[in-house]
């Protein structure tokens, strides 16, 4: 029986002769992890900031409408596309979109794969998602995409305006760990982390952003 | 890319005379290494990191069977297909026939040093399927048909106005600019096409986690994110050795693989694809395969002495350090692995015999080690490497040195160990070494010797030897 690639290169790996696995020395953790209550989310404005993101701060559902309501205007939107997750669900941007001229889709109206890819690529001029969680040290949005927010949406239009509850900020990187990867057979097919709008320096070495992803990205702060 | 590793020597004389890479040789790997160092102190205490990640590369190589078997027993429950591909050519015949056999035109590739070593856009073309390289650099280099100059910018040295040009002809753009944000604008048009359009998607791995199954892409353009989620199929290609054992290990190593990369404290996007989409999903791949790649690396694998090269990480920050990389850039490593990364893998791979001057292409300064985050001794492979060469080894294909070499070390070692023979030697050599001499130092030699003084110099041997003037001066004291 002829041997498999499979079998020739584990076979040869474990022909090799052993090496003693290293201890490991201690990795200090990072101070960003003990950050809790408004000293974090005033470190994730900070960070957001850093990361080329327009942060926004407001009270509650209400203002955060009526922010969305002067982004619209000041962008000139006119068809935005929404994730349908419980943040995003909870305003109502359907009714919002009627009472301000804005066209809202969501992935959730397209029953094939083609009529939403056209849409996102071509139709929508931001998108408004919530986030599973983000992260204060980085200033990252934590994404596990699913039918709810699919990995289109915060990647092909050129805006991209995230709702983040205050609940849902989360000091340190290892959050993905225990939320997402925590539970065997239950993982995300992709999760991601975005960080402020695209960016590239690939040309001279001249770094700009907005790359292949978003230009811009808005992060609305809630509570 | 073909592979030019044995013309090191006459491509780096061509690269140092290069006067329009020069000011970005001399800005760019410098701007890197700075970015990298303002970055680092963003780490509670940076050397214990370095020194965790080093162990955490080191355990990764001491455990690697175990760890691929784990990867591939988790990807295949997320509903992944993983292959395991021996070589080039056997990863190449499953990733082309694939696309054959699902009826693929146009692929789209995330910035991938795997698939440069592969050579895989020639296998693609060479069965009439276009591969697009969606990287803004690694489309300015694949447009220009040159390899890549640096592994995180591979067309850094490529000037405004060639890229103007080059997008003006192959890029659709309509408007001549030399503005790198419009170039850029004009890219990201002309590609969005391809990301909307392509059925495959192709993308390296920068980690892979045995724990979970998942492949990990770190990137600042999200042209990897496209990649991954709006093709059908999507091929992740990975090498054996990126594996690591858990989702906490993979955080860890984040921090230290984007800081010594970019100096950020994460790029832009982190992707990670644990299976295919899942049935109520609308986008993301039905099918994704992993390959996972040995082409040689099973070989170093069995040789204790210079097994540490899997180690690895390909953040580039030995790169920018090199002072030999600085000097010649990265066409002249002739491959897809450039600066010190390059010149300890690619004798490796290739054999020594065909690498001869890229891993003796090296001051021994250390700069390399000293940056490394998995803790690899560049400059003490690079003399394993030449101890192989001189002695033989056929498990890295050695090549056979001249037998004059063996005879004048020979003599050499017979003259050192030997004052009489010493003194009698360089009684002999001066008269012919000074007839060399102008202004006082030597310049040039004829014959084997001729070579080292291509760029180096010595003065000229002493009429009388320090020696024999001590003796005068011992004579002379009352």
């Amino acid at each position: 029986m002829t041997e498999t690639a499979r079998e020739a290169i584990l076979g040869k790996l474990r022909a090799a002769p052993a090496k003693v696995v290293p201890e490991r020395p201690p990795l200090p953790p990072m101070k960003e992890a003990s950050l809790q209550g408004e000293a974090m989310i005033g470190f994730l404005m900070e960070r957001l900031a850093a990361e080329a993101c327009t942060p926004f701060r407001v009270k509650d559902s209400r203002e955060a409408l009526a922010r969305l309501t002067e982004i619209a205007r000041e962008e000139g939107l006119n068809c935005v596309m929404t994730s349908t997750d419980e943040v995003v669900a909870d305003l109502d941007l359907p009714a919002w979109g009627r009472a301000n001229d804005v066209k809202v889709l969501n992935p959730r109206q397209f029953a094939d794969r083609e009529a939403y890819k056209n849409a996102v690529f071509d139709d929508a001029q931001a998108s408004v998602t919530g986030a599973s969680f983000v992260v204060a040290e980085t200033g990252s949005l934590g994404m596990a995409h699913g039918p709810d927010n699919p990995r289109l949406l915060t990647l092909a239009p050129i805006l991209h305006i995230v709702l983040i509850p205050v609940d849902h900020v989360v000091p340190a990187l290892d959050a993905v760990v225990g939320r997402c990867f925590g539970r065997p057979g239950k993982y995300p097919s992709q999760f991601s982390f975005a960080t402020g709008p695209s960016l590239t320096g690939d040309i001279t070495g001249y770094l700009f952003r907005g790359m292949h992803g978003p230009r811009k990205v808005i992060a609305i702060v809630i509570g | 890319m073909k592979i030019r590793t044995e013309q090191f020597n006459e491509l780096a004389a061509v690269e140092i005379d290069k006067a329009r890479a020069r000011p970005f040789l001399k800005m760019v790997p410098e701007f890197m290494y700075r970015i990298r160092n303002a970055g680092m102190p963003t780490l509670p205490d940076p050397p214990a990191a370095q020194k965790y990640a080093a162990a955490v590369r080191a355990e990764v190589v001491s455990r690697l069977p175990d760890l691929l078997e784990e990867f591939e027993r988790n990807a295949t429950a997320n509903g992944a297909k993983v292959i395991w591909a021996r070589d080039a050519k056997e990863a190449n015949d499953f990733i082309v026939g694939l696309a054959k056999e699902r009826g693929v035109k146009t692929v789209i590739k995330g910035k991938s040093m795997i698939s440069e070593e592969l050579g895989l856009n020639d296998a693609f073309k060479a069965n009439g399927i276009e591969p697009w390289e969606t990287d803004l650099g690694e489309f300015i280099a694949q447009q220009m048909d040159l390899p890549p100059f640096h592994i995180i910018a591979p067309a850094m040295n490529i000037t405004v106005e060639e890229v103007r040009d080059c997008f003006m002809d192959k890029a659709g753009m309509k408007t001549p600019t030399v503005d790198p944000v419009e170039l850029g604008y004009a890219a990201r048009v002309f590609l969005r096409d391809k990301f909307h359009r392509a059925e495959m998607g192709v993308a390296g791995v920068n980690i892979a986690v045995a724990e979970t199954g998942t492949v990990i892409n770190v990137e600042n353009e999200g042209n990897i994110r496209f990649s991954k989620s709006a093709p059908r199929i999507l091929v992740s290609v990975m090498s054996m050795e990126k594996c690591i054992p858990t989702m906490q290990d993979a955080v860890d190593m984040l921090r230290v693989l984007i800081r010594n990369c970019t100096g950020q404290r994460i790029s832009a996007y982190v992707s990670m694809e644990s299976g295919p989409r899942k049935q109520d999903e609308l986008d993301g791949p039905d099918e994704l395969y992993i390959v996972i790649l040995d082409n040689g690396r099973s070989q170093i694998y069995q040789d204790e002495g210079v097994r540490e090269v899997l180690r690895c990480i390909r953040c580039a920050a030995c790169v920018n350090i090199c002072p030999v990389y600085r000097q010649i850039g990265g066409y002249a490593y002739g491959g897809a692995y450039s600066g010190p990364m390059g010149q300890t893998l690619m004798p490796l791979l290739f054999g020594l015999d065909r690498t001869k001057d890229l891993y003796r292409a090296c001051t021994l300064c250390g700069a390399c080690a000293s940056v490394c985050p998995a803790g690899i001794d560049h400059p003490k492979l690079f003399l394993t490497y030449k101890a192989k060469d001189v002695q033989g080894d056929p498990q890295f294909r050695t090549g056979k040195r001249p037998a004059r070499e063996a005879i004048a070390f020979k003599l050499w070692g017979m003259g050192v160990a030997s004052s009489r023979l010493w003194n009698l030697g360089a009684r002999l050599f001066r008269p012919f070494f000074n007839w060399n001499a102008h202004d006082g130092k030597v310049s040039s030699m004829p014959g084997p010797l001729g070579a080292w003084f291509r760029k180096r110099d010595l003065p000229k041997m002493a009429a009388k030897p320090f020696r024999d003037r001590w003796e005068d001066i011992k004579r002379r004291k009352p």
